[in-house]
């Protein structure tokens, strides 16, 4: 890389991925200064470009917020994988890889010659890694999941919601998010394997197990006891003080800790029946639940949620508040801390993207606008691989770009 | 070299679970992950009350060691002891920095600067060390003082803001504090990008990772939406914008759930045909997405007959056979008697002294050539602190024994008496 200063410069990444979980993972990578190819189908590109939200509602391609945030800084070629001559294009990029990253459904890759024993036969020390609902071996292997599948099979859903209505899925995306960095976490291992020894891998993450493994103490409770860790609402683990509440203008995390702060909860609604020591630990809140939530809900029912969660900090209290993504937007500690980068997209225009998850003088998130569909198809084929002008035409005309 | 990162040494001063899930990820894949608590100040995880944190309820002679929040989090890693007020405390976890390529921490913004282990002071002990420091809100700005944990981080960092039931305005949380394995998550894979920039430049870093930040990563589309259209997602329960019908449907038996998706026309003609009522397919009020989302609630009702009186887990097989995306809501139990989880291999057996052999998730993902592994249960506290000091630094047994006798190192916490 010309610039070299991501912690990842230098590093070559084609990236066969689409919607959320594997573009996650090679976000991470490109804002560390990976080089990103993504590959996307010609007809429509990666299909997350199809959803939305859009600038004014109105859907367009190359404005999609989804698509937009998660491709910062990747390099876009089209090909038509079910041509002969796009997998020959494809082979040709993974021999010149050090990773390829894809989450198509376990069966499409082989049917196409390209999966990790095809392209390892090329580039034996290549790092492939591949992202699917279920993982790549297994009965449920092919079968079909969206998000909310995904949480029921994961676990989360049972625990998630209240605890006689039915259970929830979450919102945000975390299943896919969450198996991207997992990709990230195990793709990076693998290289640094292959730093010390020279030898590939392919690396196996199925978004289910991401799941399965973030349950807290839900699958040790249960071998251990027994029972199943219930769905609680909002009070987890049936506490009182652990979770939202509602207050003036919004929702307000009352949340009990440290555990040794609690008296500090009645100086803050003052109301000194707060300190009555029953209401000290945790199995005491749990136990008198009602009663402590009937002496905080009309202070918090006066009182703002950014005046309550400052005034707690300030007590050494960890309350919070749910934000909205304006809030967040809003929030000067983010700005301080240069969170958002203005990026310039030719589409979409001007918006604050959030930079990534860890601040480092020495290596700057490196975040430069996703691309348009196909933008970089003369930069790889002609540049890099050394097709000419001719046969980029030629290969537009038989649909394989 | 039969595991990943067989020769990176990690000294893990971190708590609870954001800290801890990153280096649980790193020892799975074969770090050696030294684990740092002193008999006054151990992972308050250990001694967790209640949400069936003890096996089959009884705290036994050392329930500090049986806890299964710590018992999950830190299989793999070893567990040492040192109390770092005393001089030679310090002096050991200051020998551990020197042999070390990472130190993570999770305390809040300050503390390991209060304590002499601050960027600078572990610069100097190991000058290429890469550091990941965790606070909740990073280690500048203006909240740096302040303290949360992962469930906080869920409503701070904008997940909350969406999630609840269909129509209602109320925030529901997840049920776990899942901020915190998102920011460990990613704290794992900065400190393996950190480790090649440092192979490839000789250079160490800082990487100041506030977990507030960390999660408003996963929402990050909803960020860029806000601007595009100044609107916010509102709370849509179990459903979905684009797929209809979707949602979690009862079935036979207490608190059983199957979820189904259907994403295209063809699947929804199917599933009539499934469920018996192939004219349904033909029923305007069902016909085409649109119709379908306007008709959702009599849609939910249909679907409901039809589940009522099967099993979740059929009715998925039956779904899947026609294409349509299905999966039953599993609880624990769920989980553990699943025949794809168990070909898959999450749970493996793990036999720990304290508790007897109990089955725990294990490695979340696969590798050809080197598969993680658990390769020993969670250090008891202070279990290898004979081979840590007496392996790793050569200290002999004599000194080791006056480190025990002057309460710089122990295996007991404070005030929890004989073990």
């Amino acid at each position: 890389m010309a610039d070299g200063h991501g912690l990842l410069a230098g590093l070559k990444v084609l990236d066969l991925t689409h919607y959320v979980a594997g573009p996650y993972a090679t976000r991470l990578m490109a804002a560390m200064g990976a080089d990103v190819v993504k590959v996307e189908r010609p007809d429509g590109g990666d299909p997350a470009r199809h959803i939305g939200p859009y600038p004014d509602d109105e859907p367009h391609p190359e404005k999609s917020a989804l698509f937009l945030y998660l491709n910062t800084g990747k390099k876009s070629i089209t090909l038509n994988l079910k041509s002969e001559a796009g997998r020959g294009i494809l082979q040709r990029l993974a021999r010149d890889a050090d990773i390829l990253i894809e989450n198509f459904r376990p069966s499409v890759l082989p049917a196409l010659g390209l999966d990790y024993a095809s392209l390892a036969a090329s580039n034996p020390d290549i790092v492939f890694t591949s992202i699917s609902n279920f993982g790549q071996t297994g009965p449920y292997r092919d079968y079909a999941a969206r998000e909310i599948n995904l949480y029921a099979i994961g676990g989360l859903m049972y625990i998630t919601g209240d605890a006689d209505r039915e259970p929830l899925q979450m919102a945000a995306r975390l299943a896919q998010y969450g198996a991207g960095q997992n990709a990230l976490v195990g793709t990076l291992s693998a290289l640094w394997h292959r730093e010390n020894t020279g030898e590939g891998q392919h690396v196996d993450v199925a978004i289910s197990e991401y799941l399965a493994t973030t349950l807290e103490n839900a699958l040790s409770m249960y071998s251990y006891t027994g029972a199943n860790f219930p769905r609680t609402g909002n009070r987890g683990y049936g506490r009182a003080a652990w979770g939202p509440y509602p207050c003036k203008d919004g929702y307000v995390g009352v949340i009990a800790g440290p555990d040794h702060r609690w008296p500090a909860v009645a100086e803050l609604m003052e109301n000194a029946s707060l300190a009555d020591p029953r209401f000290d630990d945790r199995a005491g809140r749990a136990a008198h639940a009602e009663e402590l939530d009937g002496l905080m809900l009309p202070w918090l029912a006066e009182h703002g949620k950014r005046e309550i969660f400052e005034q707690a900090q300030h007590l050494g209290l960890a309350f919070a508040y749910v934000a909205s993504p304006g809030d967040i937007l809003g929030w000067e500690h983010l700005r301080v801390r240069d969170f958002f980068a203005e990026v310039e997209h030719p589409a979409a225009g001007r918006l604050e993207y959030p930079t990534g998850p860890f601040k480092a003088d020495a290596a700057p998130w490196k975040l430069e606008p996703a691309p348009l569909l196909g933008q970089h198809n003369r930069e790889v084929l002609v540049e890099r691989l050394g097709y000419s002008t001719d046969d980029l035409v030629r290969l537009r005309e038989m649909d394989v770009v | 070299m039969s595991s990943a990162l067989e020769n990176v040494r990690i000294l893990d001063f971190s708590r609870i679970w954001a800290g801890p899930h990153a280096t649980k990820l790193l020892a799975d894949m074969g770090a050696e992950v030294i684990k740092v608590e002193s008999t006054r100040a151990w992972d308050p995880h250990r001694t967790i009350v209640g949400s069936g944190n003890l096996p089959d309820g009884e705290r036994g002679s050392d329930p500090w060691n049986r806890s299964g929040w710590f018992n999950t989090l830190h299989m793999s890693k070893r567990g040492v002891t040192a109390e770092l007020s005393h001089p030679d405390g310090k002096a050991l976890i200051e020998e551990l920095v020197s042999i070390s390529d990472v130190v993570v921490e999770n305390f809040r913004a300050g503390a390991m600067a209060r304590r002499g282990l601050g960027y600078e002071d572990l610069r100097r002990l190991r000058p290429d060390i890469v550091v990941a420091s965790m606070p909740a809100f990073g280690n500048s700005g203006p909240w740096r003082d302040f303290i949360q944990y992962g469930i906080g981080q869920e409503q701070l960092g904008g997940i909350a803001s969406m999630n609840g039931y269909l129509g209602e305005a109320a925030p529901v949380k997840s049920g776990v504090n899942f901020g915190d394995p998102i920011s460990g998550a990613h704290a794992a894979g900065a400190i393996l990008a950190a480790l090649l920039y440092r192979r490839r430049t000789g250079r160490g870093i800082f990487l100041d990772m506030s977990q507030l930040e960390s999660t408003v990563g996963v929402v990050g589309e909803h960020i860029l939406g806000f601007q595009m259209s100044g609107r916010a997602p509102e709370n849509v329960g179990n459903r979905n914008a684009v797929y209809a019908p979707q949602g979690a449907y009862r079935c036979r038996g207490d608190d059983s759930w199957v979820t189904i998706a259907v994403g295209s026309d063809l699947q929804w003609h199917d599933l009539c045909e499934l469920m018996g009522s192939p004219q349904l397919a033909d029923d305007s009020r069902f016909s085409g997405v649109l119709a379908r989302h306007r008709n959702h609630d009599g849609l939910d009702e249909i679907i409901r007959g039809w589940t009522r009186d099967q099993d979740p887990r059929e009715v998925m097989h039956a779904l899947q056979a026609i294409g349509v995306a299905s999966a039953p809501v599993l609880s624990s139990e769920g989980i553990f008697s699943d025949p794809h989880y168990q070909e898959r291999g999450l749970l493996e057996l793990v036999d720990h002294p304290s508790t007897g052999p109990y089955l725990m998730p294990g490695v979340a993902w696969k590798m050809s050539m080197t598969p993680g592994e658990i390769r020993w249960p969670a250090p008891r506290l202070g279990e290898h602190n004979d081979f840590v000091y007496g392996e790793l630094l050569a200290r002999t047994e004599s000194e080791i024994a006056a480190l025990r006798s002057q309460g710089v190192i122990g295996t007991v916490p404070d005030g929890m008496g004989e073990g």
